[in-house]
């Protein structure tokens, strides 16, 4: 049996956990070089290795929640997306979906030789991961690991001229070598993690991890023995990175180009009409995604259409969109139906949410029409996975048009399907829906606009408020007149600029060279609204309820223009 | 109904509390001034304890004193199942009586330099720390071994018992006294399960776990 004793430097890789220590729901406390984190396994598998503090308060995220999904602050809980580590919502800002969109920091996490593996400098390849010609990762067994407090250099000195024994109650592990990884803690301790080369029969399996063990375990206390350590050393003050500003999303340069390649990774008929795709990324990782949220998706023929992103909470490998096949296209949904296949690059755009999901309602009422239901799906799935009162309702023409059942299966019985209604019979089941208003409940609805227009009607004739009605077009229905003439004064900027009849706002602003985000430009997504602070507005866009419109603070500079000759906007 | 002699960061009346929720029993809390008023020193709660400390009990006139002793009168009276301290198998009775010894000295320990930290106690805080760790050592140890049978808890056996109560919080509250519980995965992961026992309740600074 030969013994090897090894350990990286500063920027190398070094195992900070046993595969085993990352059980179901549980985050683990680990340490490299001072650097704290924790380190999590989302039920999808995925080991998450982050920076050991909430973005927030800094309180350490060790001490939080895995949900199998996310994982929440014990503080003031924030959630971080699985994958990403991106903030998906913040309790204490619940109507906010757009402006916070931090990372938690993350680390590359590798799992071999049944350890976890990560690196503290995000250059280092993965290629530097020692390839060791003794260990077979099939094969590797994973003893327990043993925590000194001694540096590591100390341990290593004494590592290496030690006999360890070679357990004789083992057959099977006789001509095992043994491989001891030293993981520098901090600056005063460090772990050895010993990886036999062949793993034991499984009767002996407990009976060679407590001979190492004892053994493992009288060098240690020889080691720290013979460094003098008399009491445990207090651990070193942690190092943190210095903070980074990191900004994802709705940054003033995102614009329409702005866009990550993706792959088509599945194709699959999900309804009549409708086709579901999933979007990986071609490298890298995609980018936290909120119920609610949209992409823009670039098509071959250069179009630009935006779809729903479907995902559930850390469903984060890939964005699932569902296409209906619109009779009337112009190119959007025709092209994803007829040309588009498993295989085929796209460029999306970051997800965007104009549509966003409050978690701090009393009951949240979900209403969806036809392929509306993808949006609404998302939002359903994040209440499910949180445990929150919910009623999802589907109009749907049959039940052959039911998009994504696997997914609504797993909601159970908050979900109902109207099946096959006409128009009057939708209208009278939205009424009874959508009833009385009591405090702290809200209302979603996606759907087509006679649909939109009846449920807002009902909500606002039983007294819902608008604050608590949220709603999503596909498509803006309202009859568009570019006719006026006016100018648009930057606040900010010191320029004036005149709009005339047939140009947008934001066409202007674009000439003008500012940098303004926008996405379906027909006034339904939100994205390029601007505020107001003077002139009378002439809204013609279907994002702001009435309430928004009456009290003309903000404006879609797709589709709105002026009643007045001049606007200020702040800009 | 039971009075809890009680004082809200007292792990040791924290664990009547959780045994007592898990169990079902209801009782009532007598606030006691442990800090800073230090009540328990006074004239007055010495014909409660002559010892002057909580937690103490009194079940319909019966005074119970010593949170060790407390858990064993509680699981033995009021868990008709038995599980949480099985007198019915001597092994058991070992086994449980040598852990709640352990919790003994992590409380004298871990909850010790807990005590020094937050509410000043005069202890020799190295020494308190220090022997938290060896006995934190110990108990990872058998943890880890304890994972690798398959079994969950401190005592043999697949049901948690009042061993798992005793030692919990002076575990959990560590951090408190500068004890890290980083070096001890298969301690915080076995936290994570007493966490998820039914009817876990929470103290200042100890949280619930995600559901599993």
């Amino acid at each position: 049996m030969s013994v090897t004793v090894l350990s990286g430097t500063k920027s190398g890789w070094h195992p900070i956990a046993s595969s085993s220590d990352l059980v179901d729901r549980h985050v683990y406390q680990g340490q490299l070089f001072g650097y704290e984190f924790a380190v999590w396994r989302s039920d999808d598998g995925f080991v998450n290795i982050w920076e050991n503090r909430c973005l927030h308060r800094g309180v350490r995220l060790s001490v939080g929640t895995n949900d199998g999904a996310e994982l929440v602050c014990q503080y003031h809980g924030w959630r971080y997306a699985n994958r990403t580590g991106g903030v998906t919502y913040i309790p204490a800002h619940p109507a906010d979906a757009n402006t916070h969109s931090s990372c938690a920091r993350s680390y590359v996490a590798v799992e071999r030789y049944g350890l976890i593996w990560t690196t503290l400098d995000s250059e280092t390849s993965l290629a530097d991961l020692e390839v060791l010609d003794v260990l077979d990762d099939g094969q590797a067994f994973p003893l327990r690991p043993i925590d000194l407090w001694v540096t590591s250099e100390t341990t290593i000195s004494h590592l290496e001229r030690i006999e360890i024994g070679c357990p004789t109650l083992a057959d099977s592990t006789k001509h095992s070598d043994l491989v001891l990884f030293v993981q520098p803690v901090d600056e005063r301790r460090c772990v050895v993690r010993g990886v036999l080369s062949e793993r034991p029969d499984d009767e002996a399996k407990i009976d060679v991890l407590r001979f190492y063990s004892a053994e493992l375990g009288a060098v240690r206390d020889g080691i720290e023995k013979s460094a003098g350590v008399q009491a445990a050393p207090e651990p070193a003050a942690f190092k943190v990175h210095p903070a980074v500003e990191v900004s994802i999303g709705l940054s003033s340069a995102t614009n329409r180009q702005a866009a990550v390649p993706v792959r088509v990774r599945r194709r699959w008929n999900t309804a009549t009409d409708v086709v579901g795709f999933e979007l990986e990324a071609v490298s890298g990782q995609l980018s936290t995604v909120k119920p609610g949220s949209h992409i823009d998706l670039h098509l071959p023929n250069a179009l630009v259409r935006q779809y729903s992103v479907v995902n559930a909470p850390g469903e984060l490998d890939a964005y699932t969109i569902g296409v209906k096949l619109d009779p009337t296209s112009t190119g959007g949904s025709s092209t994803l139906h007829g040309e588009v296949v498993v295989g085929d690059e796209l460029l999306v755009s970051q997800p965007r949410n104009g549509f966003p999901l409050r978690r701090d309602a009393v009951h949240t009422l979900l209403i969806a029409g036809g392929i509306g239901l993808t949006p609404i799906l998302a939002m359903a799935q994040a209440l499910d996975h949180q445990g929150l009162p919910y009623e999802l309702h589907h109009f749907v023409r049959s039940q052959n048009h039911i998009a994504f059942a696997d997914r609504l299966e797993a909601l159970g019985t908050n979900v109902t399907h109207h099946l096959a209604l006409d128009p009057d019979e939708t209208v009278t089941q939205l009424q009874r829906l959508i009833s009385s208003y009591t405090d702290a409940k809200h209302l979603y609805v996606c759907g087509p606009a006679p649909m939109l227009t009846a449920a807002r009607a009902t909500a606002s004739a039983n007294e819902w408020p608008d604050h608590a009605v949220h709603f999503e077009y596909f498509a803006n229905p309202t009859q568009q007149d570019q006719s006026s003439e006016f100018e648009i004064a930057l606040a900010r900027s010191a320029v004036t600029l005149p709009v005339r009849p047939g140009e947008s706002i934001l066409e202007v602003l674009k000439n003008a060279g500012i940098s303004m985000a926008s996405s379906c430009e027909q006034g339904v997504c939100g994205t390029c609204g601007v505020d107001l602070i003077e002139g009378e507005p002439d809204h013609q866009d279907v994002y702001l309820n009435d309430t928004e419109k009456r009290t003309g603070k903000r404006l879609m500079t797709c589709v709105s223009r002026a009643k007045s000759s001049r606007l200020v906007l702040d800009l | 109904m039971i009075k809890l002699y009680d004082f809200e960061l007292s792990v040791n009346c924290y664990k009547q509390r959780l045994l007592m929720s898990i169990l079902g029993v209801e009782f009532e809390s007598v606030l006691v001034d442990f800090f800073p008023g230090s009540e328990h020193k006074g004239e007055e709660f010495k014909k409660v304890n002559p010892l002057g400390h909580i937690p103490v009990i009194d079940d319909g006139g019966f005074v119970l004193r010593d949170a060790h002793a407390i858990l064993i009168y509680l699981a033995a009276k009021y868990d008709p199942t038995g599980n949480w301290y099985r007198t019915s198998d001597p092994e058991l009775i070992g086994e449980t009586a040598q852990w709640l010894l352990f919790a003994e000295g992590t409380t004298n320990t871990a909850s010790a330099a807990r005590l020094h930290d937050s509410l000043g106690y005069p202890f020799d805080i190295d020494e308190c720390r220090s022997g938290a760790h060896k006995l934190f050592r110990v108990l990872e140890e058998h943890l880890w071994f304890r994972e690798q049978e398959g079994l969950d808890w401190i005592c043999s056996g697949d049901h948690p018992t009042i061993a798992d109560i005793a030692i919990f919080p002076d575990v959990m509250l560590s951090e408190e006294g500068g004890v890290s519980s980083q070096p001890y995965p298969a301690i915080r992961r076995w936290t994570d399960r007493v966490k998820r026992i039914p009817g876990f309740v929470v103290m200042p600074g100890i949280f619930p776990a995600a559901t599993a």
